[in-house]
């Protein structure tokens, strides 16, 4: 607790004090011994899990340029803030974990730093689009690494239990699924709605809902759509009649009740697979993974719920190590198998998608090969997905909207016009042109 | 400094013992050194760690953030004076987080201080047995990690884990913990949790000090050990609950970890709950000048309502 302690927090504010004088100098030093004597050294902040393997796969074989890994919280818990802190106080790391939804918002604030020149002769090894979410107004930032196709994982045995046989293959199933669940035993759900604005995000994209788009040096806000209201209004409609749980993503009680057989599925992208797993371990091998349910059936389209890539940050005194290191991680066999095995990824790079291990059988989804799922929608996956600049501040309130709605203050309809309205005028009060209001 | 000595020392009558000029100019020069040498510690820290931070957030907070076009790039910097300060005071989520805080505070404080001059009294009443494991008891919270106490809180009225809620629910009462309407006062309860022992051990401390022949001259003229408490003891330790009280408002204008904690669980508690979550906000969208001005904001409100308090209480004191 920060109040009442004035000499510990005196001594806290000593210790902060040397402590930033600490970060100065060792900045510095790290910064002189480059090039001239001794290996290059370059920073890494990020979280996911399985980074750190593939950094000291990278340091074993190039004694050259040597990348130290440390765990920041991740991006949505302070990891970024953390970041564009120590962009403004320029001392930033030289690469960072940064999701495509954050990436324009990183560049409206000046934290990245422009490596075209190195990177441009490995574009062909990524999936184009991936690459376009790396680059903003044809300048490269950084390197992909993985995309998020979302799907419907769920617990197979207790969906049976609930005389649900095949998993919902459209929405419209979804719904009456839902309800024969509900009716069986008023007290379990077939999933939750979660407070996670990128997942609501992935429910929008693969509508093709777009929030974003740019005309004549213009932003344009869709967040308010109709497309988008019709989304809001299909799940408002399971939040009324109580058929979804109203837990928070990610969090110990949505676990707890998905143990208890309270919850029994989840709508999500790949990397959210092995969290499942952990978080759950008791049900090993009752869960499975389905197509994500579309809205219509004879042309399905999926969502994507995150993604991220390896971002060159600003002031880095060694850019060309750093994209080469990025590069390295996103394509080296070794890297990518450790990433899929580790960290949950299904790789941006293409020659990734011949790799080994993501035709391994997984024991937790009763020895399912969950990636043939995810694999089969990649190419119904709308490509043009395009994120704003004041991402942070657009998925705080749709975060915080969502939280209402679970309370019953607020509907996923009226959030929509809510968080128009706030990120039209975020926007136009950091003096970005915005179109059409 | 040194140049002015001479002219110092001619105004002034020559001192009865007198030394050689030249030797008095001397050690007079080196206590002005031996002093500036012990002051120097102190007045280089207090300038870096105190003055310099105070003064960069005021100036931080005259400038705005400034894009155009698509605003994919680096903003500019300009100076607007007041600008910040102007978009605050209509800011409705900055205003709302204040008056929260606010309310907060004019409900906790009283109730905490109440409860702890009550703890304390019972302790130092003569009659209280086991008066060391309940001083002890008391305190305990106050030892734990704050965050720790937020975190425990946090499972206890957290909807799905909470055994005080499914008590509730099996004697047919729905209650609700982290509902809009009891998010404050759940926030208040693990304050008060968290507090009351320190504030009681402050409080009791200066009961201690009160002579204990007061006590026993009131016992001899027949006073009863209520009317003790309430006419000799509480005006006495009168400082103590101004010390407390000043600290209490200070610390629930900077209230952040208790609602930091219970967000895990309580997803309607908003981004901008406290005052210093709104600041913290504007950081994460990278909008450092409009953090620097709410915590401007902050401070000189905390500042004022505190000092405030000094005054009405001195006022009060010196009219009695």
């Amino acid at each position: 607790m920060v109040r009442r302690r004035w000499i510990p927090a005196a001594a806290a504010a000593c210790a902060a004090a040397l402590a930033l004088a600490g970060c100065g100098s060792s900045g510095g030093s790290a910064g002189g011994g480059g090039t001239a004597s001794g290996p290059v050294k370059l920073e890494f902040w990020g979280w996911a899990p399985g980074y750190q393997q593939s950094v000291a796969l990278w340091n074993k074989s190039h004694p050259d340029i040597q990348v130290s890994f440390e765990k920041v919280p991740s991006g949505a818990k302070g990891g970024y803030t953390k970041m564009l802190t120590a962009a403004q106080a320029g001392n930033a790391p030289c690469l960072a974990e940064v999701g495509y939804e954050t990436l324009p918002s990183f560049a409206a604030a000046g934290a990245l730093q422009d490596v075209t020149q190195y990177l441009s002769a490995d574009q062909g090894q990524f999936a184009g689009w991936t690459w376009n979410q790396v680059t903003i107004q044809g300048k490269t930032y950084g390197v992909p690494v993985d995309v998020a196709p979302m799907g419907l994982l769920y617990n197979k045995t207790l969906f049976a239990k609930y005389g649900v046989t095949t998993p919902p293959a459209t929405w419209a199933d979804y719904a009456a699924d839902a309800a024969k669940i509900h009716q069986a035993d008023p007290s379990v759900s077939i999933g939750y709605l979660g407070n996670d604005a990128y997942n609501y995000a992935g429910l929008d994209w693969q509508a093709s809902a777009p929030w974003f788009g740019t005309a004549s040096d213009a932003w344009q806000v869709s967040v308010d759509s109709a497309t988008g209201q019709k989304v809001a209004a299909y799940w408002q409609g399971l939040v009324a009649q109580h058929l979804l749980s109203t837990d928070q993503s990610y969090s110990a009680t949505l676990y707890k009740d998905m143990a208890a057989g309270k919850i029994l599925s989840d709508v999500n992208a790949v990397w959210d697979a092995p969290i499942l797993a952990s978080s759950d371990t008791g049900q090993s091998g009752q869960w499975a993974v389905a197509p994500m349910p579309v809205w219509n059936a004879s042309s399905p389209a999926y969502g994507n719920d995150g993604g991220s890539s390896t971002a060159v940050l600003k002031g880095c005194q060694y850019p060309q190590q750093a994209a080469q290191f990025a590069d390295w991680m996103s394509t080296d066999p070794q890297s990518v198998t450790n990433l899929i095995n580790v960290t949950g990824i299904y790789p941006a790079a293409t020659s990734g998608l011949t790799n080994s291990a993501l035709s391994a059988p997984d024991k937790f989804f009763g020895d399912q090969t969950i990636y043939d799922v995810f694999k089969a929608e990649m190419p119904e996956i709308n490509t043009s997905w395009l994120w704003g600049p004041t991402m942070t501040q657009t998925a705080t309130d749709l975060g915080n909207d969502l939280g209402d709605v679970e309370t019953g203050s607020q509907t996923l309809t009226g959030m929509l016009s809510d968080v128009q309205t706030k990120t039209v005028s975020e926007l136009k009060s950091q003096g970005m042109s915005v179109s059409g209001s | 400094m040194t140049t002015q000595t001479p002219a110092l020392a001619a105004g002034r009558p020559a001192p009865a013992t007198a030394r050689p000029p030249s030797a008095a100019r001397a050690t007079r020069r080196r206590i002005r050194r031996t002093a500036l040498c012990f002051l120097a510690p102190f007045a280089v820290l207090f300038i870096g760690v105190y003055v310099a931070p105070i003064v960069y957030t005021v100036d931080q907070s005259l400038y705005k953030l400034h894009h155009s076009g698509l605003g994919l790039s680096a903003p500019t910097k300009t100076f607007t004076a007041f600008g910040n300060y102007v978009d605050a005071f209509h800011d409705s989520a900055f205003r709302a987080s204040l008056l929260r805080v606010l309310l907060i505070g004019v409900v906790q404080v009283p109730v905490m201080l109440g409860l702890a001059l009550l703890l304390a009294l019972l302790l130092d009443a003569k009659s209280t047995l086991l008066k060391r494991f309940f001083r002890f008891a008391y305190f305990l919270p106050y030892a734990l990690p704050g965050v720790i106490g937020a975190l425990m809180w946090s499972y206890l009225v957290a909807p799905g884990l909470s055994p005080i809620t499914s008590l509730a629910h099996d004697l047919g009462w729905s209650l609700n913990l982290t509902s809009n309407g009891m998010l404050a006062p759940t926030i208040g309860n693990m304050l008060t949790w968290g507090w009351t022992g320190y504030n009681m051990l402050i409080i009791y401390s200066a009961l201690q000090a009160i002579p204990a022949e007061l006590s026993e001259a009131a016992t001899v003229d027949g006073c009863s050990a209520w009317r003790i408490a309430w006419h000799i003891k509480v005006p006495m330790v009168r400082p103590a609950l101004v010390l407390t009280t000043v600290f209490s408002i200070i610390g629930t204008a900077q209230l952040y970890n208790e609602p930091a904690t219970l967000q895990a669980v309580a997803p309607n508690l908003g981004s901008t709950y406290t005052p210093i979550f709104a600041a913290y906000d504007s950081v994460a969208n990278n909008d450092f000048p409009y953090a620097a001005t709410e915590s401007v904001i902050l401070a000189v409100l905390a500042f004022v309502l505190s000092f405030g308090f000094l005054r009405l209480v001195q006022r009060r004191g010196v009219a009695r």
